[in-house]
């Protein structure tokens, strides 16, 4: 039961890791490998901070409690997670932070997509009660209701895929970094109402993340109208 | 030097924790599995009945959640918390620590009461519908989601 939540980390990275080599095979430029360290190691950073938040945040000294850290069931704070990932990975793509970002990005929603898909191995992928033909039931339960995490699946793969598809065309440096970011923004705020939820979800950072999102794609586009940009190569075949 | 300076503040932070004060939390009242029955049949609200012990590092990481929990759904189900294989000390400083005495807690030293229940492991949660009818059954550290929906599924029941 307890090891329930690896196997929704292992279909993400398989999510993540499947798109980037299905990517490499398409995109030649891509470097499989080292957009997976970078991937990893930001979720991994971000993971950790997340828990150590939320410990805080629960009343819970991570110095005098440093057991706890493992147990991410528990709990882990959303916003500082999100943020804690995304400066790593801008700090581990430094060099050429767009550029690299951009490849990764369709792949780390896909990623994003498969944790979410993986509720199928926590029993966790239901929310708020509904009669719509597909929604489903606990085990014992009459109550049928939203598989609101695959919704957050299925919009998230559909979105890494049109990235995807962006991304060969070789856009302006930030623009598909920018849309990613609103994309899993999106995903989450559609999705948060039907999920039951013991706090007023983060709504704000949700907003947050689509309008950074939307400023920097908006800045990635602008750059490229007032010539501010290196010249891109020609489209990928 | 630096690392030093780390485990000094490390050793400082530690040290500023509160565990260990048992505060003005009332020891826990014992409890035997036909007591907790007639609790479970007897009430008219919901109940989440939490099976924990002080000593299970993690009962510590869902104690805030079930707080929240309390906090927000306090007026509409009943919480309960089972205190198994413990010493009552441990238990009320636990409870003082994580500012959980606002709902009922029992006292099980021999583990007699949860053996009842059906599972002899701790963490445990469990969700009854009004009337003691048993809804879910949760082995393990419970999350944020699985406690809401379990929730929200013993309030609904007809």
């Amino acid at each position: 039961m307890e090891f329930t939540l690896l196997w929704a980390a292992l279909s993400g990275a398989v999510g993540l890791y499947g798109a980037l080599w299905w990517m490499g095979r398409r995109d030649t430029s891509l470097c499989v490998r080292d957009l997976w360290e970078i991937a990893i190691t930001a979720a991994v950073v971000g993971l950790a901070v997340g828990r150590v938040v939320a410990m805080v945040r629960g009343g819970v000294n991570p110095f005098s409690h440093p057991g706890d850290l493992i147990l991410v069931r528990a709990g882990v704070d959303t916003a500082a997670a999100s943020i804690a990932a995304l400066a790593t990975a801008g700090w581990l793509t430094r060099s050429d932070p767009f550029e690299q970002l951009d490849r990764l990005t369709p792949a780390a929603i896909l990623g994003v997509a498969g944790w979410h898909a993986g509720c199928l191995f926590r029993d966790a992928c239901l929310g708020t009660p509904s009669s719509l033909p597909w929604a489903w039931s606990q085990p014992g339960s009459t109550i049928t209701r939203h598989p609101v995490e695959l919704y957050a699946a299925v919009l998230l793969a559909i979105g890494a895929w049109a990235l995807f598809r962006l991304r060969l065309r070789y856009p302006s440096p930030g623009l598909v970094s920018g849309l990613g970011l609103a994309l899993a923004g999106l995903a989450r705020l559609l999705t948060e109402p039907l999920r039951p939820s013991l706090f007023a979800g983060p709504v704000w950072w949700y907003g947050a993340a689509i309008t950074a999102g939307v400023a920097l794609a908006g800045w990635s586009l602008y750059r490229t109208g007032s010539g501010d940009t290196e010249s891109a190569p020609p489209p990928l075949q | 030097m630096r690392v030093r300076i780390l485990l000094l503040v490390a050793l400082l932070a530690a040290a500023c924790s509160s565990a260990g004060e048992i505060g003005d939390v009332a020891p826990l009242p014992e409890t035997s599995a036909d007591a907790l029955q007639e609790l479970l049949v007897g009430s008219e609200q919901p109940v989440v009945l939490n099976v924990w012990a002080s000593w299970c590092i993690p009962c510590r990481s869902e104690a805030p959640l079930l707080r929240v929990a309390h906090d927000s759904f306090g007026d509409q189900v009943r919480f309960v918390g089972l205190n198994v294989r413990d010493d009552q000390d441990e238990a009320r400083a636990f409870l003082n620590e994580f500012d959980l005495a606002g709902f009922d807690h029992y006292f099980d030293p021999s583990g007699a009461v949860q053996g009842s229940l059906g599972s002899g492991g701790v963490p445990l949660t469990l969700f009854y519908a009004p009337g003691g009818t048993l809804v879910e059954l949760h082995f393990g550290v419970i999350d944020e989601r699985a406690l809401a929906l379990n929730i929200d599924e013993i309030l609904r029941v007809p």
